[in-house]
């Protein structure tokens, strides 16, 4: 187990020396207007984080996905325009499904398609991040009880370009009987929401690193200003609201931790849907405190901090907002009973009978 | 800059299963008259019966070595039996002082004399412990304590008054900080006692809070003898003790468990309703629970490993103790019930209780805004 998290570590350590060394200004502006950050990318393809989730067999790390959780959570950190967390879920699900992985930029749809008896693909997605400059994009599709991995060609697609508020190149996916590149049966631990819990994951790890670097930002921020003849840290106003926005972070962090271990345990659509409620509400109560804290300067353009908020305010609603996924873990929880509750937080889950009081 | 909290996960394994179901089949036959009101208060309720019950199932000390009357069993072991009472709304205030804090800091600090004596009465059930730190003029400023301990022949005169002291009218014991050396100022000359509460000289008098009921005391000082062999640690270094104290106390799931029984009750009223408002309602509360959890289970890893993870424990407390104070908001929101209690009825005693009480939850054992400071420092503000 120490063993693991060391080379997720020395991963992670990798990564944010590589991200540290080219996420610039301008490298984020030139990614918002339309261009592929190829240097980084082929130096994240050199050094093998592509296949951090691959097993070996293919070529792969074979880490798990809570090995990698440090990993994520420091692209979050630095806004990484790349599609780095979208490729190591695509190329993690096409090698479980035993296809061949592509090269160049992937991405996932993680909405739920129809394949047809004659293996065409129906069905829409209304924002898939980086499918513009992506030559692949991976969709999971039922054909009656069936779910397949499908290798799509970006050009077959049709994609339709879509602002957002991270200004990440992104498009809207309409197929009407796209012929996939590949397909392939599922792995049986996609469950019904397909690649959708697994993304919800990805951005909360996402989540969690981004606060990080507000956090950090804030502390230095508040030890450096000045205002009524000192530093505005030294104002407890200012004090309790970072504090509070340490507390969010920790949050965040330790539920997109949870969210990699369940997927490692096959448990995907709890661990993504429990972290993304969490996550998503430390997002937007994150952004507002880092805000606060750096008054009018964090509300420019110039400024850096909207290269993390924006980038808050789209991860809490991609892959199912806040709202989305604690209607649907309260409509579970509600079905399953009082008696159902505590055994679903501390266990046994196949037991059902508990104290429960009426 | 690298970050001043981590939170490495920590999990239970599978074979404490039989534990948690040994605690659960207790607690289904024990709560079977526990009424709403008795839930509320949980591990602020005082029921020594109860605590004696639980002592022969070895579920108090469980942690402790075996010549102390202790288990010798695993903190995840303890953990599975303190969320598993916290879970059921247990009546555990008799002895969740003297498990929780009081034992551990004796079995850290204490002399094997206290160690011998002490340690197997809490394990029992027999001993109980209240915590003797505010005073009228020192709340949140504790440094600032007057009740002092003046050297005589054989051990200390205690003089002075501490007050909110939960629970100092039903206790045994009292760990008690008084200045020992009155020529030193704040943080310094500050000692720690264990003094035997019906020793003479002590007067406790109950103050009633805002429920009607009196668990908090004043309790007098006036000339009490406690001989030398009752000093806790050491001379002087009571404020070093007293935090170190606090930081165990502070991650627990006590800390975020508080109102806990209104999510089950909540939930069978709710059966068979669609409301997609009451949904979210319940979907985020579940969320907050198992994240807070996991960090609380990740501190406990952390103070197994000879860490203090002080920083952690503040973030886990101002997390946990505001999402617990919502919980009855929450459930009027969900029922829009009128604010009556209806005697007998488990879920109206309860919300009436708990709307009450959760104020309390973000003063008891440090107030958010020391905690907020805490936090701040450690940031590096």
């Amino acid at each position: 187990m120490s063993t693991e998290l060391n080379i997720g570590e020395l991963f992670a350590e990798q990564m944010d020396r590589v991200l540290s060394d080219s996420v610039s200004r301008e490298l984020l502006i030139s990614v918002e207007n339309g261009q592929s950050a190829d240097t980084l990318w082929n130096t994240l393809e050199e050094l093998g984080f592509l296949l951090a989730l691959v097993d070996e067999e293919n070529g792969g790390s074979g880490l798990g996905w809570e090995d990698v959780e440090p990993t994520l959570r420091c692209c979050g950190r630095h806004g990484a325009p790349v599609p780095l967390p979208e490729t190591l879920l695509a190329n993690w699900v096409l090698a479980a499904s035993g296809l061949a992985l592509p090269t160049g930029l992937v991405t996932v749809s993680p909405a739920l398609y129809q394949l047809d008896g004659n293996d065409k693909l129906h069905g829409g997605d209304s924002g898939v991040t980086w499918a513009p400059l992506c030559e692949n994009i991976v969709a999971i599709a039922k054909r009656d009880a069936n779910r397949y991995v499908c290798l799509l060609s970006q050009e077959q697609c049709q994609v339709e370009p879509q602002e957002t508020l991270t200004r990440e190149p992104t498009g809207a996916l309409d197929l009407v009987g796209v012929t996939p590149s590949a397909i392939a049966e599922a792995p049986r631990t996609i469950g019904g929401l397909g690649l959708l819990p697994y993304l919800a994951s990805l951005r909360s790890v996402q989540i969690g690193g981004a606060l990080e670097e507000l956090l950090s930002l804030c502390v230095e921020y508040a030890n450096t200003r000045e205002q009524f003849g000192r530093p505005i840290g030294k104002f407890q106003a200012i004090q309790h609201a970072i504090a509070e926005l340490a507390s969010q972070t920790a949050a965040a962090q330790v539920a997109g931790q949870y969210a990699c271990r369940q997927i490692d345990a096959d448990n995907a659509e709890r661990g993504g849907m429990i972290a993304k409620i969490r996550a998503g509400q430390a997002a937007g109560r994150g952004a507002e405190i880092a805000h606060q804290v750096f008054g009018a300067i964090g509300f420019t353009d110039e400024h850096s901090l909207h290269y993390l908020t924006r980038r808050l305010w789209q991860w809490r609603c991609d892959a199912g907002s806040e709202f989305w996924w604690s209607e649907r873990l309260g409509q579970k929880t509600i079905a399953a009973g009082a008696d159902g509750l505590w055994p679903s937080i501390a266990g046994p889950t196949e037991l059902r009978k508990t104290h429960a009081l009426r | 800059m690298a970050q001043s909290f981590k939170f490495n996960p920590l999990q239970i394994p599978d074979e404490l299963t039989p534990l948690r179901m040994e605690v659960r089949s207790f607690l289904l036959d024990a709560s079977s008259d526990w009424s709403g009101w008795d839930l509320g208060h949980s591990w602020t309720c005082f029921n020594r019966e109860f605590s004696r019950e639980v002592g022969k199932r070895g579920w108090i000390g469980m942690t402790w070595p075996e010549q102390y009357g202790g288990h010798d069993r695993s903190a995840l072991e303890r953990f599975v039996v303190i969320e598993e009472m916290l879970a059921a709304g247990a009546p555990v205030g008799a002895h969740w002082i003297g498990d929780r804090q009081s034992g551990p800091l004796l079995l850290r600090i204490g002399t094997e004399e206290q160690r011998q004596r002490i340690l197997p009465m809490i394990v029992r059930g027999d001993a109980a412990f209240c915590v003797g730190l505010s005073e009228p003029g020192s709340g949140s400023d504790l440094a600032s304590i007057r009740s002092h301990a003046d050297k005589v022949d054989g051990g200390w005169r205690l003089n002075g008054r501490k007050i909110w002291t939960t629970y100092a009218h039903l206790s045994d014991f009292m760990m008690g900080l008084f200045r020992s050396d009155r020529s030193k100022e704040r943080h310094a000359g500050l000692s720690q006692f264990l003094i035997d509460i019906h020793s003479s000289g002590i007067e406790v008098r109950p103050i009633a809070d805002l429920t009607g009921e009196a668990h908090f005391n004043e309790v007098l000082f006036e000339d009490v003898f406690v001989p030398d062999n009752m000093l806790l640690g050491s001379e002087g270094n009571g404020w070093q003790q007293v935090t170190s104290e606090l930081t165990f106390e502070r991650s627990q799931p006590d800390r975020f468990m508080s109102c806990f029984p209104l999510l089950p009750l909540s939930i069978d009223a709710l059966q068979n309703n669609e409301d997609r408002l009451a949904c979210r309602q319940i979907g985020q509360s579940l969320s907050e629970l198992v994240v807070l959890r996991e960090m609380s289970l990740s501190i406990l890893g952390q103070l197994e490993q000879g860490q203090t993870p002080s920083q952690e424990a503040a973030l886990v407390k101002e997390l946990g103790n505001s999402y617990e104070q919502r919980t009855p908001n929450m459930v009027r929101e969900l029922f829009d019930t009128p604010a009556v209690m209806t005697r007998g009825d488990r879920f109206s005693e309860l919300q009436a209780y708990l709307t009450q009480t959760v104020p309390s939850f973000s003063l008891r054992g440090g107030t958010r805004e020391i905690l907020r400071g805490i936090i701040a420092k450690g940031l590096g503000l």
